[in-house]
C-alpha cells in the first residue's frame, strides 16, 4: 500500500460549527502536497488535526500504518512550521533548533543541530537571538527546528505568505531542495494558487470544509473539475453549456476580441504590462478577456465583437 | 521665558512636595536630641544604632519580611496559574473572576481588616498570624494576576504549540517556554507585592495580637509611647531599602516595562 498518511472520514469542528466534513485523503511517502483554498475552507484546520493540535470529532488519521487519531501531538513524529514561525524568543538559534533534541536526550546534540543549521544555510547564526534575524532567516530556523527531529510528515502553514517576492522564490526553491534531500513528506497550506502550482507534487483544492479536487498541478491547471477550481486557476469566464447541460470555462487569453458572433460592452479596462485586461458586459453574462499589450487599446463603453471558441474551453460538469 | 520659569517653579514645588519629607526624615533621624524634631538638634548616629537595639522592631521586622516574601510567593503560586488560565482559555465568567481578584485593591484596607477580624478570626478561631498571612496573600494577588497577565498578553501562544510538537507535555511547554518568557513580569509582580505587603498598615492593624505585629504597626505603637528619633531613623532605613530594591529591579530587569 502506498498510502503513508491517510485521513479517513475526518470531521473537524470548533464548538458547534463543523469546519471540515468527512474528508478523505491519501498521501504517499515523500510527496509534497498543497492544501489550497480560500480562507475558511478548512485547510488550516485539517493541518492542525494532522499535527494533533485539534482532536477530530470523528474519523481516523493514519500515519505509516499506525492509527494516530488519539496520539498526543508530542508523540506523533509530525513537524509543523508555523506561519509566524513561533520561535522561542528566550533561546538562541542553536537552542531553538536543539529544543526537541534535548527533550529526546539526543546524544549527538551539537552535531545534529549543526547539521540542521547547515541544511538551511544558517551555520553562522547559531548564537544569535531570533529577534536579531530577518523574517526569512527566522523561517529557516523554524524549518531546521522541525527537520532535525526527522519527522515523518512536515507541515507548513502558509510558508511563503510572510515573505517578499524575492525571498518567496528563494524559499520555494529551498523547500524543494530540502524535500529532495531529506525525502520528508510535506504538506503545506496556502491560499495562493501560483504557490501551490509551483511547489506541490499534488494539489488538494478545498472549499467549505470539503475537497473540491485532488490532482497534479497540470491536472488542476488544465482540467479543473468544477467551476470553483476553474475560477481559482484563472478560468474567469464560466458560462452554462446548453449542449451538455454542464458549463464551459475560458481563460481571458482564450477569448477572441474584435471578431466573432457575439458582442458586448466594455465595462472595465486595465493595462497589466504584458497584456491588457477587459471586463465585458454581454447578453451571455460577464466575460473576461485579454489582448496583447501591442494591440490597440479599447475604451470602456465601446461595443466590441468577441468569440468564445469551444475548442479553447474546458468542460465542467456544472457551473 | 516667563512661562518657562513658571513651569520650572511648579515642577520644583511638586518635587519638593514628593521628595521633601524623605529629606526631613533623614535629617530628623540624624538628630542628637531626644525627641523627633526638624531641624535636628545636633548631629549623631545614635538613633540609627538604637533602631537595631529595640527588640520589638527586630521581631516585627522579621514578621514583615516573612509576610512580604512568603505572602508574595503564595500570591504568585495562585496568581500565575490564574493569569495563565484567564489569558489562554475561554473561561466562563472570566471578567467576573478578574473583578473579584482585583477587589482587595478597591475595597479599603480598613474594611478588609475589620471583616477578616470579625468574620474569620473571631468565629472560626483561626490564629491571628494565619489570618494575617491570608490577608496579605489576598492583597498581593491582584498585582500578581495583573502584572503577569500583561506579560502573557505580549507572548505569542503558538510557541506553546511548537513546544508541544517538539515533544513537550502541556505543562512542560509552560515551564520551558512560557515561564522563561514571563520571568520579568513575575519578578516585577514579586517586587510590587513585596513592597505592597511591607507597607501595608490598615489590614495589619486589625490583625495584630501578642507576638503578631508587622513593622509599620509596631512603629505606630512605638511612637505613641516614645516620641524619639528612632522611628525617623527606621523610616529612613526602610526608604533606602525600597529605593535600593526598585533601583536594582530597574537596572537588572527594566522594571518600568512591566508596571
Amino acid at each position: 500500500m502506498s498510502e503513508f498518511l491517510s485521513l479517513e472520514d475526518l470531521t473537524l469542528a470548533y464548538g458547534g460549527s463543523v469546519a471540515v466534513d468527512r474528508l478523505n485523503l491519501a498521501i504517499r511517502q515523500g510527496e509534497l502536497i498543497a492544501l489550497l483554498g480560500p480562507s475558511g475552507c478548512g485547510k488550516t484546520t485539517t493541518m492542525r488535526a494532522i499535527a494533533g493540535l485539534l482532536s477530530p470529532r470523528s474519523g481516523t488519521i493514519r500515519l505509516d500504518g499506525k492509527d494516530i487519531t488519539r496520539v498526543a501531538p508530542s508523540r506523533r513524529e509530525v513537524g509543523l512550521v508555523f506561519q509566524s514561525y513561533a520561535l522561542f524568543p528566550h533561546l538562541s538559534v542553536f537552542e531553538n533548533v536543539a529544543f526537541g533534541l534535548r527533550l529526546r536526550k539526543e546524544p549527538d546534540l551539537a552535531a545534529r543541530v549543526a547539521e540542521g543549521l547547515a541544511t538551511v544555510g544558517l551555520s553562522d547564526f547559531a548564537d544569535r537571538a531570533p529577534a536579531a534575524l530577518s523574517g526569512g532567516q527566522q523561517q529557516r530556523v523554524a524549518l531546521a527546528r522541525s527537520l532535525v527531529m526527522n519527522p515523518k510528515v512536515l507541515l507548513l502553514d502558509e510558508p511563503l505568505s510572510n515573505l517578499d517576492a524575492r525571498l518567496r522564490l528563494e524559499m520555494r526553491m529551498e523547500l524543494q531542495r530540502v524535500q529532495r534531500e531529506t525525502g520528508v513528506t510535506m504538506v503545506f497550506v496556502t491560499h495562493d494558487q501560483a504557490e501551490a502550482l509551483a511547489l506541490a507534487d499534488r494539489i488538494v483544492v478545498m472549499r467549505g470544509g470539503a475537497i473540491e479536487q485532488v490532482g497534479t498541478p497540470e491536472q488542476i491547471w488544465t482540467e479543473p473539475a468544477s467551476g470553483f477550481v476553474a475560477d481559482f486557476v484563472g478560468f474567469e469566464t464560466i458560462l452554462p453549456d446548453p449542449e451538455t447541460g454542464g458549463a464551459l470555462a475560458w481563460r481571458p487569453a482564450a477569448v477572441t476580441l474584435g471578431s466573432g458572433p457575439h458582442s458586448g460592452v466594455i465595462r472595465g479596462a486595465s493595462f497589466a504590462g504584458a497584456h491588457r485586461e477587459y471586463v465585458l458586459d454581454t447578453p451571455l453574462g460577464v466575460v473576461k478577456a485579454e489582448t496583447p499589450a501591442s494591440a490597440p487599446p479599447l475604451a470602456p463603453g465601446a461595443e466590441v465583437a468577441f468569440d468564445l471558441p469551444r475548442e479553447r474551453a474546458v468542460r465542467l460538469a456544472s457551473a | 521665558m516667563n512661562g518657562r520659569l513658571a513651569t520650572w517653579a511648579v515642577l520644583g514645588l511638586v518635587l519638593l512636595f514628593l521628595i521633601g519629607p524623605f529629606f526631613i526624615i533623614i535629617a530628623a533621624s540624624l538628630s542628637a536630641g531626644n525627641s523627633l524634631a526638624f531641624p535636628p538638634q545636633g548631629l549623631s548616629l545614635k538613633w540609627v544604632v538604637k533602631v537595631f537595639e529595640i527588640e520589638s522592631f527586630r521581631a516585627s521586622f522579621g514578621m514583615s519580611m516573612f509576610l512580604a516574601i512568603f505572602g508574595t510567593l503564595a500570591a504568585l503560586a495562585l496568581g500565575v496559574p490564574a493569569a495563565y488560565g484567564l489569558n489562554r482559555y475561554k473561561v466562563p465568567g472570566a471578567e467576573f473572576v478578574r473583578t473579584v481578584v482585583s477587589a482587595p485593591i478597591i475595597v479599603p484596607g480598613i474594611i478588609v481588616g475589620l471583616a477578616l477580624l470579625r468574620y474569620l478570626v473571631i468565629p472560626t478561631g483561626v490564629g491571628i498570624g494565619s489570618a494575617l498571612f491570608l490577608a496579605h496573600t489576598a492583597l498581593i494577588l491582584p498585582y500578581a494576576v495583573r502584572v503577569v497577565s500583561a506579560s502573557l498578553e505580549n507572548l505569542r501562544t503558538d510557541i506553546e504549540e511548537a513546544a508541544v510538537l517538539l515533544g513537550c507535555t502541556r505543562f512542560g511547554a509552560f515551564r520551558r517556554v512560557v515561564l522563561p518568557n514571563i520571568r520579568g513580569g513575575v519578578l516585577a509582580a514579586f517586587i510590587l507585592g513585596f513592597v505592597t505587603s511591607f507597607n501595608q498598615v490598615p489590614v495589619s492593624l486589625f490583625l495584630s495580637g501578642p507576638g503578631v505585629r508587622t513593622l509599620p504597626v509596631d512603629m505606630i505603637a512605638y511612637m505613641e509611647i516614645n516620641y524619639d528619633p528612632s522611628v525617623a531613623a527606621l523610616s529612613a532605613l526602610l526608604a533606602f531599602m525600597s529605593v535600593a530594591i526598585v533601583f536594582a529591579a530597574e537596572k537588572f530587569l527594566g522594571f518600568s516595562k512591566y508596571v
